[in-house]
């Protein structure tokens, strides 16, 4: 007999002993990648494979600067090359098979890049491979990893504002190869979206706590769904079919949880599914 | 005087004594009939009927039936021998006054007895209703996790499958390569010998090409990737946007349930500054920057920082006079009585500023540790060292990380032991 409601299950667990801050699979493997900064405040990557129900660790590498974030979303499947943003706001793509210089690396933030995203790369989608940044110094930049030191894009605020810090950034609507866009949360509850075809900010909410995470359902289509994450236990999913010339796009949002929602992630297989993770070390799966 | 009923027959046998005991025209119940190991008694006001039994009977199980108009004893002999006669003869009446206490009190042990029986008998129950139950929901969760073990087995099962389908694809791919290298050293060899023979070399592009693409599968997949390379359109031209941001007073991030705190605090803050005293009619003279609340504390600042405590005292109440809702004002007064030993002053000016750090917010964080250590350290000063105790915590309690309030609530501590030993 089966249970009612689908259930999750814990798959393998392993306990670590160094401060995690973010985790990725390696594209087309049974490997994952962590991200975090070690006890002695040094950065940390370590490569695990998932053998027989159990997490065994492969490669271990120190960097100078704990990492906050990484992505290989800009990468060809061949290469499967890692981007990691760190404390120093240093922007770096690492060949993980030789992992000592990095094969890109500009300082590209004033102070710590919090969240970073790739597109264009992996066989998915159109265009040119772009990564992403957003930083506790208030701007959000892109980068191409054929173009060095300068940015393609860079939004920034006016001169005179006071910066809020960025908590997070997503790529979007990469449906062929022109379109692309950029949604960028903001620790004031600000949510922008900037289209880097016209180079433009094309809609921008305040969700009235700070994004936490955001997420497209799909990079690679026209944009569909996005769903914003933030303190205080809410999240919001907006429609992002149709933009309506002063309302913006439509959207529900749901208090989940008691605490901070700290990210959000689409299922792959069904992009109408998504998992929510919550402060109190709740998972919530959404439909 | 009760009417004594003395109608009755009895017979025995080695075991047992039936009595019977006839009551014409009386309701009988159970509640009328006493009975004890030695002693019966059946009242009916106003009759009774009373017997001190020969011997002593098993009270528990004997029984009485009512009937029509009697009563039938069945009464079961505790030692079995015949009886002489149903009741002791020889019984005087003090005799029968403390058989009939002792009876009482027998039945009321008994009784209390019984209730502590079932007491007990009702405790066992409920606790095998207890485990019965958790076994059945223990029962219940293993079955759950059976099922997910077995979904866990199922799916590591399949990515182990997986991973070496990978593996054995990953051989082919690598043996398939280095056939394919192997190939193309052969056909570098050839064309440097072709360069050798011709002379010119328009077509020499075109012909390694050619070369190539009849090579079949294995170099296909090289050129095809030199091709994808140039279908990726140039990077971007670099453009930056400018944005932005819904304005936020506190460095701090949006949360919706703190807003009303925040707006309240802001309003008093922005109400504070508006208020400005008048009609002091010496203010007159002042100048104009001696007018203002902002430039009056920062002179008093300085003059606190040069060790000039007395004119800082002086600049802070010219600037309280003007606008009395600064708790900074409040707050840096506290700090300069404590240099001069007003004590009590300097307790007052604390306290006065902490009225004014409400409500509560992240941003008047650092100046309420201020005035609790201040407070605290007047109170210490005057030796009211519970007191002063009082606000070192309250301090560690907005700041728990700063360790030289934590010290010094420690030493404030041992002072306290200190004192309450020696009395």
């Amino acid at each position: 007999s089966g249970l009612e409601r689908p259930q999750v299950v814990s798959h393998a667990q392993q306990a670590l002993s160094y401060t995690l801050f973010d985790c990725k699979w390696v594209p087309r493997s049974a490997r994952l990648l962590c991200l975090g900064s070690a006890p002695r405040g040094t950065g940390l990557l370590q490569l695990y494979e998932l053998r027989g129900g159990r997490l065994a660790l492969l490669r271990e590498i120190e960097k100078a600067k704990p990492i906050k974030c990484g992505t290989f979303g800009a990468t060809s499947l061949q290469q499967r090359y890692l981007a990691t943003g760190d404390f120093g706001g240093n922007l770096h793509i690492w060949n993980l098979e030789a992992p000592e210089i990095p094969v890109y690396s500009v300082k590209g933030h004033k102070e710590i890049i919090n969240s970073i995203d790739g597109v264009g790369g992996l066989g998915i989608g159109e265009g040119a491979p772009e990564i992403v940044t957003g930083s506790r110094d208030g701007t959000v930049k892109v980068w191409d990893p054929r173009q060095k030191d300068t940015p393609v894009a860079n939004m920034e605020p006016v001169q005179g504002e006071s910066k809020r810090d960025c908590w997070t950034v997503a790529f979007g609507n990469a449906y062929n190869q022109e379109e692309r866009v950029v949604c960028a949360g903001y620790d004031n509850g600000d949510i922008k979206l900037f289209d880097l075809k016209t180079m433009s900010l094309r809609w921008e909410t305040n969700i009235k706590n700070g994004v936490c995470s955001v997420e497209f359902d799909r990079k690679d289509v026209n944009m569909n769904k996005l769903v914003a994450t933030s303190l205080e236990g809410k999240f919001h999913v907006f429609d992002m079919r149709t933009q309506h010339p002063t309302k913006g796009f439509a959207s529900v949002s749901e208090k989940a949880q008691k605490s901070t929602i700290w990210q959000v992630r689409h299922l792959p297989q069904n992009r109408d599914i998504f998992m929510t993770s919550g402060g109190a070390g709740s998972l919530h799966l959404w439909k | 005087m009760p009417v004594w009923l003395r109608e009755y027959s009895w017979r025995q046998t080695g075991s047992a004594v039936y009595l019977s005991l006839p009551l014409r025209g009386l309701r009988v119940t159970p509640a009328n009939i006493f009975c004890t190991d030695q002693y019966l008694k059946v009242s009916i006001p106003p009759f009774l009927f009373e017997a001190i039994l020969y011997a002593p009977i098993d009270d528990t199980n004997s029984t009485a039936k009512i009937g029509n108009g009697i009563i039938f004893f069945t009464l079961y002999k505790k030692e079995v021998a015949m009886w002489e006669s149903l009741t002791l003869a020889n019984a005087n009446k003090e005799k029968l006054q403390s058989l009939r206490e002792n009876a009482v009190l027998k039945a009321h042990e008994k009784a209390k007895e019984e209730t502590e029986a079932k007491k007990v008998t009702k405790q066992e129950h409920k606790k095998y209703a207890l485990e019965a139950t958790m076994k059945l929901e223990e029962a219940e969760r293993k079955r759950i996790e059976d099922l997910k073990e077995k979904e866990r087995q199922k799916v590591t099962k399949e990515l182990e499958l997986w991973r070496k389908q990978q593996k054995d694809a990953e051989k082919q791919k690598r043996i398939q390569k280095e056939g394919e290298l192997h190939e193309k050293v052969e056909q570098l060899k050839e064309n440097k010998k072709e360069k050798i023979n011709k002379t010119s070399i328009p077509d020499e592009g075109t012909s390694k090409t050619r070369l190539k693409a009849t090579k079949g599968h294995g170099s296909y997949g090289m050129f095809s990737e030199n091709l994808k390379e140039e279908q990726l359109p140039a990077p971007r031209s670099a453009a930056t946007i400018k944005i932005n941001f819904t304005s936020r007073v506190f460095p701090t991030a949006l949360r919706e349930s703190r807003i009303a705190e925040e707006e309240e605090w802001l309003r008093k803050q922005a109400e504070a500054r508006r208020t400005i005293s008048a009609d002091l009619s010496e203010l007159e003279d002042l100048k104009e920057d001696e007018k203002n609340p902002d430039w009056l504390k920062d002179k008093g600042n300085k003059m606190f920082a040069t060790g000039n405590y007395l004119a800082a005292v002086n600049a802070y109440n010219l600037a309280v006079r003007l606008n009395n809702k600064l708790p900074l004002l409040y707050l840096n007064r506290a700090a300069c009585h404590l240099k001069l030993r007003n004590l009590h002053k300097a307790i007052e000016d604390s306290s006065k500023a902490l009225e004014l750090l409400t409500p509560l917010v992240p941003d008047n964080e650092n100046a309420r540790v201020k005035a609790y250590v201040r407070r605290g350290t007047a109170f210490c000063q005057l030796e009211l060292y519970t007191e002063g105790l009082q606000d070192y915590e309250a301090a560690l309690k907005i700041d728990p990380k700063n360790r030289t309030i934590e010290k010094d609530a420690e030493k404030i501590r041992h002072l306290i032991q200190g004192t309450t030993q020696d009395s």
